[in-house]
């Protein structure tokens, strides 16, 4: 089981459409997935049309397993389940703060959850945040949107910064780069430099596309309703690129 | 998965004629979209003990492609394995080439045969029932099953309810929209109605029938029931062995003519003496005539095993030796198939079966009237003191004869404790039969190995033709020998360990709490041994 983690610290950059396409290009190549919604905005459960998830004590991580995994819910494509948002996980913090190994408790939580699944995709809140370090502590990787622009560059490098402050494995972090416009001469210069500067940047991109922000209305992945468009194809490479490694201990 | 899509059912219902997908769509609030039937011809393959079925499976054919799945009840469930076969249809476990297609087989046919047991056309629909926000919360296959050449009418209809996790109060309430329709929770599904269209019904085989025995009924009284509960599974094996599907219709054939043979000597007195032998003459004449089928099939069984004891650069020289072996049981099986269609073998049978249809007809003997019971107990208690008796004189001197005719015993014991388990109260009979059937296993191989080496010795003494000359044949056959003494010797101390087990501490606390009797006068009884 890996856990693949959607972050950000700045919002609007593609961060859920990652998470959700992704979900879907895992379950396309015969693995099991859990998406787990931790943004308290709930926009990846909502492409998918389920309900916001019912409250559910959290006291310590054996209640939260509890609760999580009685708000587990079969998404419309076999093979991919999700478990939707709620806004109490605003509280998150405040829990996590009551515990005991505070930095490393939803690793415990995701043991308990993830037996029946391949894959568990988190769809993270854009901030930096007690529940956003462990998040970093549970993820074998944390992939990062970019959008190739000074701004982007720039939150991208702080949290490169905070991972090295907090001694976390900057190995883990998949940059790469996110509603791209290839006419663009700024993206085309960004994207020509930043790869070089971080080892772990992939080689997969995702174009700027109005076929993604048609997931709003569609309520579901591009990649189920428009399979064979450049964005869907571009995710479906990004899903091998990390996959293809881990395969053998699949 | 269902006929057609993965996921498990949750409600299984039958359906009436006139209950269509589209009328369950009217009864939901929510959207319900029906998909294009899909029709497709599945065969159905067990084998004779249903090991497939009973093992929670079923394997399915859909023109060349063979598919073995879950079974959910009478529907077909979560696809375990596939494989396209293009040649021959495949009987064993080992003629699919797809290793884990071999696996998953394996434990479940054992060396038995597959046979189709039955064959359908079905009309798959599925209908996605979604809420209000457009969310599909509950899936519904409906299967409609054809008789073969009807395709107007289906046999029956039924409707797979399939939840979606996290929305189990959805999909009972389109149960309830079923129910309302008026599909019937019947346990039954597609699989049951292609077998009942084929005449079949899954059942449990057993070699050891419930006779209902008690023990103040006549001993002849018994050993009639009992034997009437053998004698149809000996026939139900006859009949199927000209087919030679597998090897185990004539192994039970033979054990079940051999039980029946030594119910009467074990019960001896309680048909008149004359009566007896002649019927364990024709007993064991049935028997012999199969004797050399069932030693060829034995050491064809073993050709994996033999080859794998060789080291590669011999295992060439026993290819032919086995070629020979494939050559005379082909002789042998078109004899013994010849024979059990004979007039003459029908008598005999019919005899058998007659022998106790009506234990009036036989004159009076000395046990025939003496309670079961107490007789029975007596007998099983004697035969494991002389057993007792034996395993006391055994040790590593002594000659494989000796040890042979403790196997005999054993089996004579075995025989006696199958037959009258019915009267032992509780469970107590379970924990002496497994010491005894360990103890068994291991005479059982010791004397196999004794076997091998004799049957491999007398293929080299009688040798002939090409086979015979191959240049690797002497190494190999003497290879083989050693090993198999090796390992005959080894089985020396397992079953001196075995007996400690058996003869002592718990089990013949067990043996005399049970079956010891107090004594006391009563009836003669005869010898029984």
């Amino acid at each position: 089981m890996k856990v693949i983690s959607a972050y950000s610290i700045k919002g609007g950059v593609g961060k859920t459409a990652l998470a959700v396409n992704l979900a879907y290009a895992v379950r396309e190549r015969g693995l099991r997935a859990l998406l787990i919604d931790l943004d308290p905005q709930g926009a990846a459960a909502f492409y998918f049309r389920v309900d916001s998830a019912e409250r559910f004590k959290m006291s310590d991580a054996r209640s939260m397993v509890d609760g999580l995994r009685r708000n587990i819910r079969e998404s419309d494509f076999p093979g991919l389940d999700i478990i939707p948002s709620n806004l109490a996980y605003r509280h998150f913090d405040i829990l996590l703060h009551s515990m005991e190994k505070r930095r490393k408790q939803l690793r415990t939580v995701l043991e308990g959850l993830t037996a029946d699944y391949d894959v568990v995709l988190m769809d993270c809140p854009p901030n930096i945040t007690l529940l956003s370090e462990n998040v970093f502590r549970a993820s074998d990787a944390i992939l990062v949107p970019v959008i190739p622009t000074v701004l982007s560059q720039r939150t991208f490098e702080q949290l490169v910064g905070f991972f090295r402050d907090k001694d976390l494995p900057c190995g883990i972090l998949r940059p790469f780069f996110s509603m791209v416009q290839g006419r663009s001469a700024l993206h085309r210069r960004i994207m020509a430099e930043l790869p070089a500067a971080h080892d772990g940047f992939l080689k997969s991109s995702i174009p700027f596309s109005a076929e993604v922000e048609r997931m709003g209305v569609q309520r579901m992945p591009l990649l189920a309703y428009s399979r064979k468009s450049t964005a869907a194809t571009a995710y479906r490479l990004l899903c091998e690129e990390i996959l293809t490694p881990w395969e053998p201990a699949h | 998965m269902g006929i057609l899509d993965e996921s498990s059912v949750a409600g299984q219902f039958v359906m009436p004629e006139v209950a269509t997908p589209g009328l369950l769509a009217e009864a939901w609030a929510g959207g319900v979209e029906v998909a294009g039937a899909r029709t497709l011809v599945v065969t159905l393959w067990d084998t004779f003990e249903w090991g497939i079925w009973h093992g929670g499976h079923v394997l399915l054919s859909v023109g060349a492609s063979f598919r073995l799945c879950r079974r959910e009840g009478g529907w077909i469930g979560a696809e375990v394995s596939g494989e396209e076969i293009s040649g021959p249809k495949p009987r064993m476990a080992r003629d699919f080439s797809n290793p884990a297609m071999r696996e998953a087989l394996g434990p479940m046919l054992g060396l038995r045969g597959l046979a189709a047991v039955g064959s359908a056309r079905l009309r798959s629909r599925h209908a996605e029932f979604r809420n209000a926000a457009g969310k599909i919360v509950c899936r519904v296959e409906w299967v409609d099953v054809f008789r073969h050449g009807r395709e107007a009418d289906p046999v029956a209809s039924f409707a797979g309810v399939r939840p979606l996790r996290g929305y189990e109060h959805d999909a009972e309430a389109v149960a309830e929209v079923i129910r309302a329709n008026g599909g019937s929770s019947t346990g039954q599904g597609p699989l049951d109605a292609i077998l009942r269209v084929a005449g079949h019904i899954p059942r449990v085989y057993t070699l050891r029938p419930v006779a209902g025995l008690e023990a103040g009924m006549s001993a002849r009284s018994a050993v009639c029931r009992i034997a009437r509960g053998i004698f149809p599974i000996i026939v139900e094996n006859e009949r199927r062995i000209p087919d030679d599907l597998d090897t185990e219709f004539l192994h039970d054939y033979r054990i079940c003519l051999r039980k029946l043979r030594s119910l009467l000597s074990l019960m001896k007195g309680v048909f008149p003496d004359e009566a007896t032998e002649g019927l364990r003459g024709v007993l064991g004449a049935l028997a012999r005539e199969t004797n050399r089928l069932r030693d060829l099939d034995v050491c064809l069984l073993a050709r994996e095993e033999y080859t794998e004891l060789l080291p590669p650069v011999l295992r060439e020289g026993v290819g032919g030796m086995f070629g020979d072996y494939e050559m005379e049981r082909a002789a042998q099986f078109k004899k013994v198939a010849s024979r059990l269609r004979s007039s003459a073998h029908r008598q005999r049978m019919e005899s058998v079966g007659a022998f106790f249809e009506n234990e009036a007809d036989h004159g009076p003997s000395e046990g025939a009237d003496v309670p079961v019971g107490p007789l029975a107990f007596r007998r099983i208690y004697r035969r494991y003191r002389k057993i007792r008796g034996i395993a006391d004189t055994l040790g590593v001197e002594t000659p494989d004869e000796a040890v042979h005719a403790l196997r005999i015993e054993c089996k004579k014991l075995r025989y006696l404790m199958e037959f009258f388990s019915e009267l032992v109260p509780g469970n107590e009979a379970d924990a002496m039969e497994k010491a005894l059937r360990r103890l068994q296993n291991r005479l059982g191989q010791f004397n196999d190995y004794s076997v091998q080496q004799r049957s491999l010795i007398a293929y080299w003494k009688n040798r002939k033709g090409r086979a015979a000359e191959a240049p690797g044949l002497p190494l190999a056959v003497g290879g083989l020998i050693s090993v198999l003494y090796q390992r005959q010797q080894e089985q020396r101390g397992e079953i001196q360990e075995g007996l400690d087990g058996f003869c002592s501490g718990a089990t013949a606390a067990a043996f005399k709490r049970v079956f010891k009797l107090p004594v006391q006068s009563g009836p003669a009884e005869g010898s029984g041994s």
